[in-house]
């Protein structure tokens, strides 16, 4: 068989439901707050078959208040609906007596804890790693905060209460400091020529897939060792880790990797440039290929001008370059610069492809074909569009079963099944405000 | 340089002690899924082609820089992992790939889909060999569906997703990240989805094909993009440094840099609008009213900040309770004290390239991640591997480089090659 249609025939998502699935045994207690880094660690196990528990305070995780423009659906964020996936979303006052005993009890049968608050604010509550050891030595533990759980702005954090925030991740790592248009194109506005963020949540992405990937392999660990641990684990940490060799460069040779724009400082061109309905990618950076580009462009000039790799990577003549390929392609679209190359018969490979906006990227069938963009109608959302899992496999495809849940909405089932606690406790609990 | 902390982490266990990885990987985003996990205790052997080695990354260094021979654009994907060269365009060197492949429990590859399949040694065939193998493919769009045929680029990747065009400025343009974070994001999930395989073959002794989409890992990780935009039928623009959906969590221009700051809950909300001196902003003290005046908020915010010293606004915050954080650049973060201490900035004496510094996020109590060595020349262990793992003699190695079947660098191409001064010996792992 033609190894596509097999693998689409062993991988298609809409078989999952028949499927085994890889974490099924393992039980997650989620105690994210205000944190996306959390949420999706979180979303990372129930989506592979762990039973999560999305423990919120009585009035519900200040995250679901996280959402563009105020745009929320029954009270909650369109952030929190990506991430409360195959989740079972209970209440519980951790601060009180009450609770605490609740968590305490729910801690001894939990494989994963996570939690996101400030350093120690956990261990102020008697919760720390060391506390919930004692009654669980198999837990797998991980505390997720920018600052750290130790070090000295983890001690800061510590005293000030600092929490979870992504734009902290993003300017720690480094990551602002190499994003962004640098001083030196002066073509822009001033203020846009600065460190810039990404526009996504990339420190709690980040975080929570680097989250994902060290609890993982403390679960591993724990088949030969029968003990769970802690793991210390920054965003900011991880983010760092994903940008590049800025550090094993600057240790190499004191020089700091600078924010370059669209600009590669590596190969150039293999860029950005922008054209009358946006931008496109090129590359075309080796000397045949650089030649390529100017045949396509019509400019031979600057074949001789910019000779070298070495010329071309020069961060001052980079954005020359730039400019004058811009000459060409700001007088026509992204559709006609692709076809344009396409249409190259000649020596050296040049390449171009289209950059979309977000309301062009949906138009493309393959991500539904591929399930990693879902429609689905679930109450009291209504009708919606979230991203499946980014991976297929053949034997414990990762699924999305439900959408979310209100707040509190699984308090009766999983009280019940976890703690057999019957509804006439669970109602004097809520009359209590535990839960 | 081993510092009281890094022997400390060194008498502590691998959480993947004995886990054996084949790594066939090129560039970035197969490389880094294998690091990652070599960090963790994986033994992985990393395999190209001999003489130039994989060249689309070993020839990448910033204005063609390459430091002690050293590539920077491989260096930062490499860590503890072992360097064979041999040519698949061979018979005998399709053999030794399945001839390693069955002693291993995970290969990884991200050749275009369907070539090894094509070459005899795809998931099909490998499985015949290992049947409990767990077998990774990353590609641009997947194995399959109506892009899969389609080349990618880490920048292609940033671009199609729609990841830079909500990147920036509205009045400036789309920015894409400057790192290839469409590889190393990938990457990382790469690892997580191999384990969680790893650990249900551990339970049931089963392996699987696993088929990861680099473009599909940013949309993933592009949060309310893509509901926003169904729900309200309005595409998701440029912000700057405001961040639309926490209000306030902005990056401000100081009168000396650049700070990070958060203040969300209403407390830290007080603390941010006392700071300011601006008792009126109050008003938005409810979150639902502050995000749909985020605007207001945000002008606020950076006007306060500009006629300040960033130590201003890191210690309004110290005293205020809203969270803050300098924008740190690389220098900052290589001399800073909170970054060595918790050992996310490693520095250590690479055994063949001297002193190096790496970061690290792995600080697992038991058993914490850690970098033993850096990238290799090509071929550089293939002694190591062959003899070790394979049980081949001196002779039989020997032959295979007579037939061209392994090989080593090209001493033509320096970011193949070991250090300029290499005395035949440092750092080889199995000295005949």
């Amino acid at each position: 068989m033609d190894w596509v249609a097999w693998a689409r025939g062993n991988t298609d998502p809409d078989e999952a439901g028949w499927k085994a699935e890889a974490l099924k045994d393992v039980l997650v207690l989620d105690l994210s707050y205000g944190s996306f880094a959390g949420l999706f660690t979180g979303s990372l196990f129930s989506e592979m078959g762990a039973r999560v528990i999305k423990i919120e305070p009585p009035e519900g995780d200040i995250a679901r208040k996280m959402t563009p423009f105020g745009e929320f659906i029954q009270g909650t964020g369109l952030p929190y609906l990506v991430e409360g996936r195959n989740k079972e979303h209970v209440t519980l006052d951790i601060q009180s007596a009450a609770g605490k005993e609740i968590l305490l009890r729910l801690v001894r049968k939990a494989d994963v804890l996570i939690e996101t608050f400030a350093p120690s604010a956990m261990e102020s509550m008697g919760l720390g790693y060391a506390a919930l050891k004692a009654i669980n030595p198999r837990l797998v533990y991980v505390s997720l905060n920018s600052y750290g759980q130790k070090g000295e702005l983890s001690d800061k954090a510590r005293k000030a209460g600092w929490r979870c925030y992504d734009i902290i991740a993003q300017a720690l790592s480094g990551f602002v400091s190499t994003t962004g248009i640098p001083e030196t194109m002066t073509d822009f506005p001033e203020h846009t020529r600065v460190p810039t963020r990404m526009g996504n949540w990339m420190g709690w992405y980040a975080g929570g897939a680097y989250a994902g990937l060290a609890v993982m392999a403390a679960l591993y660990f724990r088949e030969v060792s029968g003990s769970g641990q802690f793991i210390d684990m920054s965003p900011a940490d991880a983010l760092m880790c994903l940008n590049n060799y800025a550090l094993h460069f600057y240790h190499l040779t004191g020089k700091a990797i600078e924010r370059p724009a669209n600009i590669e400082p590596a190969a150039h061109p293999y860029c950005y440039v922008r054209c009358k309905d946006g931008m496109i990618f090129l590359a075309g950076y080796a000397d045949p290929n650089w030649k390529a580009l100017c045949t396509i462009i019509d400019r031979m000039d600057l074949v001789e001008t910019y000779a070298s790799v070495k010329d071309r990577t020069d961060p001052i003549k980079a954005i020359e370059i730039i400019k004058e390929i811009e000459k060409f392609t700001l007088d026509h679209t992204r559709d006609e610069l692709v076809a344009i190359w396409l249409a190259y018969k000649g020596p050296g490979v040049t390449v171009a492809g289209e950059i979309l906006k977000p309301d062009e990227t949906v138009k493309l069938e393959h991500w539904y074909e591929r399930r990693s963009l879902v429609k689905i109608q679930e109450q009291p959302w209504g009708d919606l569009m979230l991203q499946g899992a980014p991976v297929k496999m053949t034997e414990t495809p990762p699924r999305l079963k439900w959408v979310c849940r209100e707040i509190g909405a699984d308090n009766e089932f999983v009280y019940l099944d976890l703690l057999g606690m019957p509804k006439s406790r669970l109602d004097e609990l809520a009359g209590e405000g535990v839960l | 340089m081993l510092n009281a902390a890094m022997e400390e982490i060194f008498s502590k266990g691998e959480a993947l002690k004995g886990v054996r990885i084949l790594d066939i990987t090129r560039i970035i985003l197969g490389p880094w899924a294998s690091t990652l996990l070599a960090e963790l205790g994986a033994e992985v052997v990393h395999v190209e082609i001999p003489g130039a080695g994989d060249l689309l990354i070993r020839a990448v260094g910033p204005q063609g820089q390459f430091p002690r021979n050293l590539s920077p654009g491989m260096m930062c994907a490499s860590a503890n992992k072992y360097y064979i060269a041999l040519d698949m365009h061979k018979p005998e060197g399709i053999e030794l790939i399945r001839k390693l492949a069955a002693s291993s429990d995970i290969i990884m590859e991200n050749f275009k889909a369907g070539t090894f399949d094509k070459w005899g040694i795809g998931y099909r065939q490998m499985k015949e060999i290992k049947p409990d193998i767990i077998y990774l493919s990353m590609q641009g769009f997947g194995n399959w569906g109506s892009l899969s045929s389609r080349p990618s680029y880490d920048a292609y990747a940033q671009g199609i997703s729609g990841l830079a065009e909500i990147t920036g400025f509205p009045d400036a343009m789309g920015v894409k990240s400057s790192a290839w974070i469409g590889d190393f994001l990938s990457g990382t999930l790469a690892a997580f989805y191999t384990l969680a395989a790893l650990y249900h073959r551990k339970k049931t002794g089963v392996g699987q094909f696993i088929d990861l989409s680099q473009a599909e890992v940013l949309m993933r990780c592009m949060d309310w993009t893509w509901l926003y935009g169904y729900l309200k039928g309005k595409r998701r623009e440029r912000f700057g440094n405001w961040d639309m959906a926490v209000v306030p969590s902005c990056i401000v221009k100081t009168t000396d840099g650049f700070v990070a700051l958060g203040a969300f809950s209403e407390p830290e909300y007080e603390g941010l609008c006392r700071s300011m001196g601006r008792e009126d902003l109050l008003e938005f003290r409810a979150i639902e009213k502050r995000l749909v005046e985020a605007e207001r908020i945000y002008k606020a915010i950076d006007g306060w900040a500009a006629g300040r010293k960033s130590s201003d606004i890191l210690e309004a915050g110290e005293r205020n309770g809203y969270s803050v954080a300098r924008v740190m650049n690389v220098e900052a973060i290589y001399h800073s004290e909170h970054f060595n201490e918790r050992q996310t900035v490693w520095k250590f004496d690479d055994p063949l390239w001297g002193d190096l510094c790496y970061p690290m996020a792995l600080h697992l109590e038991d058993t914490p991640g850690r970098i033993r060595w850096s990238m290799r020349p090509v071929g550089f262990d293939n002694e190591y591997v062959l003899r070790k793992l394979l049980g081949y003699s001196a002779r039989e190695i020997q032959s295979l480089y007579d037939e061209q079947v392994i090989g080593r660098w090209n001493p033509q191409m320096v970011f193949s090659g070991p250090p300029p001064d290499w005395d035949g010996q440092q750092g080889l792992l199995f000295k005949e």
